[in-house]
């Protein structure tokens, strides 16, 4: 079995294996690519090495029995979806977007996502600007003004295909002629109406679209949910048009926060009633209408404040630990002790799991964490 | 299991003794879940190399197949002995092959049967991902090679499948014809651990003839006076469908008893040709090659080719069919070495033809590049946007689906073509590979006709068999050559034929409805004076009048009020359109040359001989019958020959004429326009008829030069009827052959 498509059966059985989290299918495939094996020999390994090389448990053996069952019917799934043009990308493809896999690391990149279209868009610099379903005129102006900037700097713009802000980074992107990751809440082949739609920016490599759930899932509002943290993972640079208190913009960015990713906030006016300014306390970055950095941006004017460090504080911290760790390997508490930091060792841990310049040598507890690439030259999968 | 273990099964399943040895070891590969590609010649038992694993297997076994024919009589075969087996295709409603797909969804079926082309129904791939599959079937497995006889687009699909089904899941592709060349790529694109069973392939029980004539003629009395004496029945293989129904004419005219059949017909129609060949009705079906493949008739006693067929290869697997029982079995194929002026023989011209027209030049890939570069289209989008025959369209998709170059896409019901970013530019190279190999092997198919030694040699060498001896089985060895040496009355007999010959012009319109789920009725009234009642597309009766209904002994009394029911609103709204009749086809006499020079090499008025033939033709199907009214079709470009055509038939008929069909906007000479919809629309709502009362219940005879789509007679025939006409009787001077859809 030398053809990759020769896997993408495999792959589907994985990615959609029910009752798994996705931190442990990466972990797994992990270990088949440090063990040199494809994912064909692992699905046919004895039940002694699943035990033995996989540590998998009687639960999971159970699982993958069943989906082993499955593979001729998604055989006849992959012939019919590459019969029609949709790409079929596992996460140890070279076509993989490099920036998700360092954006949501082993824990949530998804194994496998399904594309149509330029898949090379993947490998460009992003943004994403996200925002309310209804947002104001003044948020879908400064959504067309990062989107022109983007496209002006070949940059692509990532958006959910949802209306308002969405919809808008879409359209504006294809106005100035850039080019766009449309990320879908559904499968990948029930986008009829878009590939109608963009037919003609798919045909010149201007459009990409893109899902991670099962090919033919309909629209649903848990899947809307789940496709945000994949529009964060696919963009380099996040912009906020509007978030409101709650629902997906919102629960994404403070995720996004959680993550230490940079998230830039536009600085509402007085008059508008949305959250924007709760999140640029939580941390993300205040911009102008025009995506400038705001420097003189002042907490103390918003009544709702929540005090949390600023972004700043996490940047100071960075630096600091990046220049310990260049140094050797360490634990949390340790890192602490000599940083003095005033943060409790749970928080560091797995701030320091987020970290894409940071890796973990070992990994049982307590884990010692270095900076990347100086612990083996050998090509890691994230 | 050991084979003696598999060989008791074998006794209480199949109720055969023992397997042969090259049949155990394919079923021991397959039952260790590897790949096999099994060639074994016709009537060898293929077919048990994967019915017999099939049964052991827990899930279901689906076979890939393009013979609906061979689907249908393994599936009957099958549920004798007890096994669970059904198949799927077009000759079944929408209703019961969904039933089918449920069942197998349900695992209440071993043996599904399947045409590749299902591989593109949404329902099918639905059901793909429910069953439990157990092994994959390719028969025919030679028509997934281009270098094969009768390479089939649909199969790519099914390679494409095989190449990512998973590891340990059995695949068995069998065929009875491969080259060692279609071999090799069968092997390479199957692809995996593959291991090939090859056995002979010759067949002993043949004795084959060729017969050089020097005219078509020749071979229709040649078969007059000698068919009869051929024992048994068999299969008279022509290379077009306008030659089945002129053969079966023919055979009709001197009391052969023989009936026609090709791939235009109805399912049923078919089904029912094929039950009459299998309990040996006729002498002999006339047909195009798309009869008796996968037929499971052991007994086929003669097989013979009008025309050459396109390769040694096709030839062989044609013959194939005939004399599975080992019985002795004759095996002729005409030849008409004549030449024409420029020196070519007469029967390459057809198969060259085949392969020029096969492609469309490149011009027309282009066009249909550069539109979907576009935008998305639909076939039927295409078919309108650049102007070209389905059949066109149909050969460039799959090339350029084949190169990367588009793909067909799904969208709830429609199938959408879309060009692909990226796409690479179309490779022409290919074609031309294949033209040049294809124009070799008929090269080759000549040289069998004229070759001195043993022809099963020739055969076997070309097939790349391991020869056993040396074959004494025809005319250059053992047996006479066959002469045509035809007596004066049989010439006599074809020149009557040849006067008295007339295609029909299908305009009578039929209305149809399902009474329940085993009953559909159907109505037509061909001739404008009767009523043709059909039960499941055969015809049942014909009656005069509604009360007549209740005389129909086969319907039951809700079937007969459904059908009162039908021929009311079948009279009420369809065009009073009835069959019409032409004088001859338009490629095969000197009608067509004719009718070319005067339309379009201002030959001056139609010649005499023409309407001679056409009022022949006119005596021969309605010389009873009573017309009011000769209407004629308004020209395009040909000015007043149709018209005075019309006028001299109206002063020899004594039918007066009217001049008031007229056109009351321009449109395009038909022939313009490539396929029926850009026809359709070229002539809709074209025509008027400028004192609509002078039509009301007149009998009215419509003229036309030429009959190709008949889109125009039914334009005509719908404004005749609005205004009140009885009944429009079409008479055309020729018909053409191939009218696209």
């Amino acid at each position: 079995m030398n053809n990759i498509k020769q896997e993408y059966a495999y792959w589907i059985a994985l990615a959609h294996l029910p009752k798994m989290k996705t931190a442990r299918k990466n972990e797994l495939i992990v270990k088949c690519f440090e063990e040199k094996l494809s994912i064909v020999d692992f699905f046919h390994c004895e039940i002694s090495d699943w035990h033995k090389l996989f540590s998998l448990n009687e639960n999971e053996i159970l699982l993958f029995n069943d989906a082993k069952k499955e593979l001729p019917n998604y055989s006849f799934l992959v012939e019919n979806l590459l019969e029609q043009g949709y790409d079929i990308i596992p996460i140890t493809s070279p076509d993989y977007s490099p920036i998700m896999k360092s954006n949501l690391k082993r824990a949530y990149s998804p194994p496998l996502i399904y594309t149509k279209g330029n898949k090379q868009i993947m490998k460009e610099n992003s943004v994403a600007i996200v925002g309310s379903r209804k947002a104001e005129d003044i948020s879908l102006e400064f959504t067309d003004n990062i989107a022109k900037t983007a496209s002006r700097d070949y940059k692509v713009v990532v958006s959910g295909f949802a209306k308002g802000v969405d919809k808008q980074a879409l359209d504006s992107a294809i106005r100035y002629k850039g080019q766009s990751i449309i990320v879908l809440p559904q499968g990948i082949t029930t986008f009829t109406s878009g590939y109608k739609k963009y037919y003609k920016q798919i045909v010149d490599g201007d459009v990409l679209v893109l899902s991670t759930f099962f090919p033919k899932a309909p629209w649903s509002v848990q899947l809307a949910m789940a496709r945000n943290p994949i529009i964060y993972g696919l963009a380099k640079e996040i912009y906020v048009a509007e978030s409101s208190k709650k629902g997906g913009t919102w629960s994404g960015v403070v995720d996004g926060l959680r993550k230490g990713r940079n998230i830039y906030v536009r600085t509402p006016l007085i008059s508008e009633d949305n959250a924007n300014n709760l999140l640029i306390q939580k941390g993300a970055i205040p911009v102008d209408i025009e995506g400038n950095k705001v420097e003189d941006y002042s907490i103390s004017e918003i009544k709702e404040s929540v005090a949390l460090e600023s972004s700043s504080a996490y940047d100071d911290i960075d630096t600091r630990i990046v220049k310990l760790l260049s140094q050797g390997a360490y634990t949390s508490k340790e890192i602490i002790g000599r940083l003095k930091i005033d943060w409790p060792t749970g928080k560091l841990t797995n701030y320091l799991k987020q970290n894409k310049n940071v890796e973990a040598v070992n990994k049982k507890s307590p884990i010692k964490f270095t900076i990347k690439g100086k612990r083996n030259l050998q090509q890691s999968l994230f | 299991m050991t084979r003696n273990e598999a060989e008791i099964k074998l006794k209480r399943i199949f109720g055969f003794d023992k397997f042969y040895d090259e049949q155990w070891k394919t079923i021991e590969l397959l039952l260790r879940g590897e790949r096999v590609l099994l060639i074994e010649r016709t009537g060898y038992g293929k077919s048990l190399c994967f019915q017999f694993p099939a049964t052991q297997f827990n899930g279901t076994t689906v076979i890939f197949s393009p013979l609906i024919a061979l689907m249908r009589d393994q599936v009957n075969s099958l549920n004798k002995k007890g096994i669970s087996a059904k198949y799927i295709n077009s000759e079944q409603t929408h209703e019961e092959n969904s039933q089918v797909i449920q069942n197998a969804i349900d695992g209440k079926i071993k043996i599904l049967y399947i045409a590749p082309e299902r591989q593109e129904n949404q329902e099918w791939i639905e059901a793909t991902r429910k069953m439990n599959l157990s092994m994959i079937v390719i028969d025919e497995a030679h028509t997934i090679s281009v270098w094969g006889h009768d390479f089939r687009p649909a199969f790519r699909r099914i390679i494409n499948l095989v190449q990512l089904l998973p590891k340990e899941l059995p695949i068995l592709a069998t065929t009875a014809t491969a080259t060692i060349r279609v071999q090799a790529d069968i092997e390479q694109q199957i692809s995996g651990n593959l291991t090939t069973i090859r056995g002979n392939l010759l067949r002993e029980n043949f004795n084959l003839f060729v017969i050089e004539t020097k005219s078509e003629d020749e071979k229709l009395l040649w078969l007059a006076e000698n068919i009869n004496n051929i024992p048994g029945t068999g299969l008279l293989y022509t290379g077009t469908r306008v030659n089945t129904e002129i053969y079966a004419r023919w055979f009709d005219f001197v009391g052969i008893d023989s009936t026609d059949y090709n791939a235009g017909l109805d399912g049923d129609t078919r089904k029912e040709i094929e039950i009459g060949l299998m309990s040996n009705k006729w002498k002999c079906v006339v047909s195009t090659n798309a009869l008796g493949m996968g037929i499971d008739k052991p007994d086929i006693r003669f097989i013979i080719h009008t025309q050459i067929p396109a390769s040694p290869i096709h030839y062989y697997q044609e013959i194939g069919r005939a004399g599975r029982d080992g019985q002795k079995t004759y095996i002729i194929l005409f030849y008409n070495s004549n030449k024409d002026d420029d020196g070519i023989p007469e029967d390459t011209k057809l198969p060259k033809a085949f392969i020029d027209g096969g492609r469309p030049n490149i011009k027309k890939y282009q066009k249909v590049i550069d539109a979907l570069k576009l935008e998305q289209f639909s076939v039927r989008q295409l078919m309108k946007k650049t102007n070209m025959k389905q059949t066109q369209i149909r050969v460039i998709k799959a090339d350029l689906v084949d190169q990367g170059i588009i793909k067909e896409v799904i969208y709830g019901k429609s199938k959408m073509y879309e060009y692909q970013y990226n796409a690479p530019e179309l490779n022409t190279e290919k074609f031309d590979k294949l033209r040049k190999a294809k124009l070799k092997d008929l090269d080759s198919m000549v040289d069998y006709v004229f070759t001195k030694e043993p022809r099963m040699t020739f055969l076997c060498e070309y097939l790349g068999d391991k020869l056993p001896g040396k074959f004494e089985n025809c005319d250059n060895t053992k047996y006479r050559k066959r002469l045509v040496k035809p007596r004066q009355s049989t010439i006599e007999k074809l020149k009557e034929f040849r006067e008295t010959y007339f295609p029909v012009l299908p305009m009578a319109p039929s209305t149809s409805k399902k009474v329940n789920e085993n009953s559909e009725l159907s109505v037509r009234i061909p001739k404008g004076t009767y009523i043709e009642v059909y039960k499941n597309h055969i015809l049942l009766e014909n009656v005069k009048t509604i009360d007549e209904v209740d005389t129909i002994k086969s319907l039951d009394s809700s079937e007969k009020e459904y059908l009162s029911k039908l021929i009311s609103h079948h009279i009420s709204y369809k065009e009073k359109l009835a069959d019409g009749v032409a004088s001859s086809y338009y490629g095969v006499s000197n009608v067509g040359s004719a009718l070319h020079r005067c339309k379009y090499e201002n030959g001056g008025d139609f010649p005499d001989f023409l309407l001679k033939l056409t009022l022949k033709a006119f005596r021969k199907t309605f010389g009873d019958r009573h017309f009011d009214l000769i209407v004629y079709v308004p020209p395009t470009s040909s000015g007043e020959l149709v018209k005075n055509f019309a006028e001299k038939i109206s002063y020899v008929l004594k039918v007066p004429i009217s001049h008031k069909l007229v056109k009351q906007r321009e449109t395009q000479p038909q022939k313009v326009f490539q396929n029926g919809y850009l026809k359709r629309d070229n002539v809709e709502g074209a025509f008027t008829y400028t004192e609509p009362d002078e039509i009301i219940n007149k009998s009215i005879l419509l003229v036309d030069d030429i009959f190709d789509s008949g889109a125009t007679i039914k334009e005509i025939g719908k404004l005749l009827t609005n205004f009140g006409a009885n009944h429009i009787v079409p008479l055309v001077i020729a018909r053409t052959v191939g009218g696209d859809i």
